[in-house]
């Protein structure tokens, strides 16, 4: 007679209350199998779906200092505003928005604000076309960042005068710009044409954004060469924004696995322990005869936990080909693009067959605390 | 082989204060068959369970063997229990889902070295050698309480603790059940036996009669 035999004797005789806490286990294995299993192919859907989307470009003038550029969000160098119709123009790139910046600090009313002059989105001349994501800057206006409208109290209408470098001009405010809690809040938005004269650069740009960039079939490095070869003089980076986004997806969906995965593991956990109680309920008169017989506190407390360690291992068994077949089966539903890619993780099996165990040990600690902690004297008076 | 030295036991509710045993002196000596006999309520079955290490006294002393049981850890008396003491009760107490061979060998799960042709041996002389494979529920109210003699001799004890052994049985299979006590100590085993029943009493050499936790005088 040993503890393993008296498990499985027990089981065998109280089916039911295996049975029951196997459900629990399974569909807690199951679960967040199947929710792993699409989470992931949830974030191989984002990324492809992103990559769809295309890419997010900056070009600025090679001999920029890229350092500089990502401290003070503009290039020092400048390049012929020229290269944007030539981009425009291209074949074998598909750019949703273009858009030419010639951007400068300086100095108005005695503090330090960006000068931003930008010329409206040039379409291009080939592929679908899509509306401007901004309102074009008319010649002879400014927009003013929050900041700048809030300390001073212009509004749209007012005259706004700047000087640089000894040449003034006077420009109508168009609009005041709503807080955007960046680098924008102190920009003074002016059409290019008018940023040029004023700052004495005909035809120069500091940067071309290239938004939305898509060259069929090919990836970051590839879109990177050919915008090389076609423009020597310039380089090349990914704005972030593509990144964020994929980021914050991705977030959303761990957030919402953060909070559905531990309800679940919780449920299951308080159900398994509600179960070895009501299991050492049925059983004390027979730890209080093996206590009385002198068997030992921890071999009582291993039958209760031998017992709640097979259940999870059984469980995750059981439960990890169910939550994959719930994946495998209507995953690709939902993730349409990456169905093809749907596959069995098996790195959540080992995790299961560790979790599940521990899991369901932990459960039943308690319950067997109390069998251990049961008066036999007590038990075994009862008639 | 007992000895219980102004044994009291004391137990407290919110609203009362009740005395099981109320300085209790007693020997059993070796190889003796003593019944311990009194109305409900009166403490027998917690001096049985005092005796048997698992309810200390509130006050007072209890000698198994030479050994003072509650100045030893429970582990030891534990260890005590699995090798001097047998037991059997009214309800019988048998594991359900076990077979009645596994009822007699589950004393090994506490240490006991009985071989399994010695577990024969006792479920032979108790009259189960037919039924072994067969669960508790399959047995009559008597084999089940040989199950537990048989249960309760496996590990060889010095002391059988017997509390209402035949109270649940009819005449026949409570006297079978006492002759079988008997017989464990006319072979030098000591047995003490709370019990109510005449039939039972009038196979113990000596008679302890308690009364609201009090033993009275001889």
């Amino acid at each position: 007679m040993s503890v393993i035999r008296l498990l499985f004797r027990e089981i065998e005789y109280r089916k039911l209350n295996f049975a029951l806490g196997l459900v629990s286990v399974i569909a807690a294995v199951a679960l967040p199998v199947s929710i792993l299993t699409m989470c992931d192919a949830s974030n191989r859907e984002i990324t492809r779906l992103m990559r769809n989307l295309g890419f997010n470009l900056i070009i600025v003038p090679a001999d920029t200092n890229m350092s500089d550029f990502w401290d003070r969000q503009y290039a020092d160098k400048t390049m012929p505003e020229a290269y944007v119709t030539r981009l425009s123009q291209s074949r074998t790139l598909m750019i949703q928005h273009l858009v030419a910046r010639l951007q400068q600090r300086v100095e108005w009313r005695g503090r330090k604000v960006l000068l931003t002059g930008a010329l409206p989105e040039v379409p291009m001349r080939y592929g679908a076309q899509k509306s401007p994501m901004d309102m074009p800057i008319p010649k002879g206006e400014a927009y003013l960042g929050f900041e700048l409208a809030n300390s001073t109290g212009l509004k749209a209408g007012d005259a706004l005068e700047l000087t640089v470098n000894g040449r003034t001009r006077k420009y109508r405010i168009g609009r005041t710009l709503r807080e955007q809690g960046s680098l924008d809040d102190i920009r003074i938005l002016l059409h290019l044409h008018d940023a040029q004269d004023l700052l004495n650069m005909p035809g120069r740009v500091t940067d071309i954004q290239a938004l939305s960039c898509y060259c069929k079939g090919a990836d970051l490095s590839t879109l990177r060469a050919s915008l090389a070869k076609e423009f020597p003089d310039t380089r090349v980076s990914e704005l972030r924004t593509q990144y964020l986004v994929r980021a914050e997806t991705r977030a959303t969906i761990e957030r919402y696995a953060a909070f559905l995965l531990p309800a679940v593991l919780v449920i299951c956990a308080v159900w398994v322990g509600l179960l070895a109680l009501s299991n050492v309920r049925d059983r004390r008169h027979e730890i209080g005869i093996l206590r009385a017989m002198g068997v030992s506190s921890v071999k009582v407390a291993a039958l209760f936990l031998g017992k709640a360690i097979l259940l999870g291992l059984v469980g995750a068994a059981i439960g990890f080909p169910i939550g994959t077949w719930i994946a495998l089966k209507w995953g690709p539903h939902v993730f349409p693009v990456t169905a093809g890619k749907f596959a069995a993780e098996t790195q959540y099996l080992w995790w299961a067959l560790l979790g599940a165990p521990l899991l369901c040990a932990i459960a039943s600690y308690l319950p067997a605390m109390v069998a251990v902690t049961q008066d036999p004297a007590e038990v075994l008076r009862e008639e | 082989m007992i000895v219980l030295q102004d044994a009291s036991k004391v137990y407290r509710t919110r609203e009362r204060e009740i005395r099981a045993l109320d300085g209790v002196t007693a020997h059993v000596e070796p190889g003796e068959f003593v019944a311990v006999r009194g109305p409900s309520g009166c403490g027998k079955s917690t001096l049985l369970m005092a005796v048997a290490g698992m309810a200390r006294p509130t006050s007072g002393r209890v000698i198994l063997d030479g050994d003072d049981l509650y100045a030893l850890s429970p582990r030891r008396r534990a260890a005590i229990r699995a090798r001097k003491v047998g037991f059997v009760f009214q309800v019988f107490h048998l594991v359900p889902y076990l077979s009645v061979w596994e009822n007699i060998l589950s004393p090994r799960l506490a240490g006991a070295h009985a071989t399994d042709s010695e577990a024969r041996l006792v479920a032979e002389r108790v009259g189960l050698a037919e039924r072994l494979s067969h669960r508790p529920a399959e047995l009559s109210t008597g084999e089940r309480q040989r199950v537990a003699l048989a249960r309760a001799l496996l590990n060889k004890p010095k002391l059988i603790l017997a509390d209402e052994p035949i109270g649940n049985l009819d005449p026949e299979n409570g006297r079978a059940v006492m002759d079988f006590l008997a017989e464990f100590n006319q072979e030098g085993g000591t047995v003490l036996l709370v019990t109510h029943e005449d039939l039972a009493a009038s196979y113990a050499q000596r008679t302890l009669t308690l009364e609201r936790g009090r033993l009275l005088p001889d």
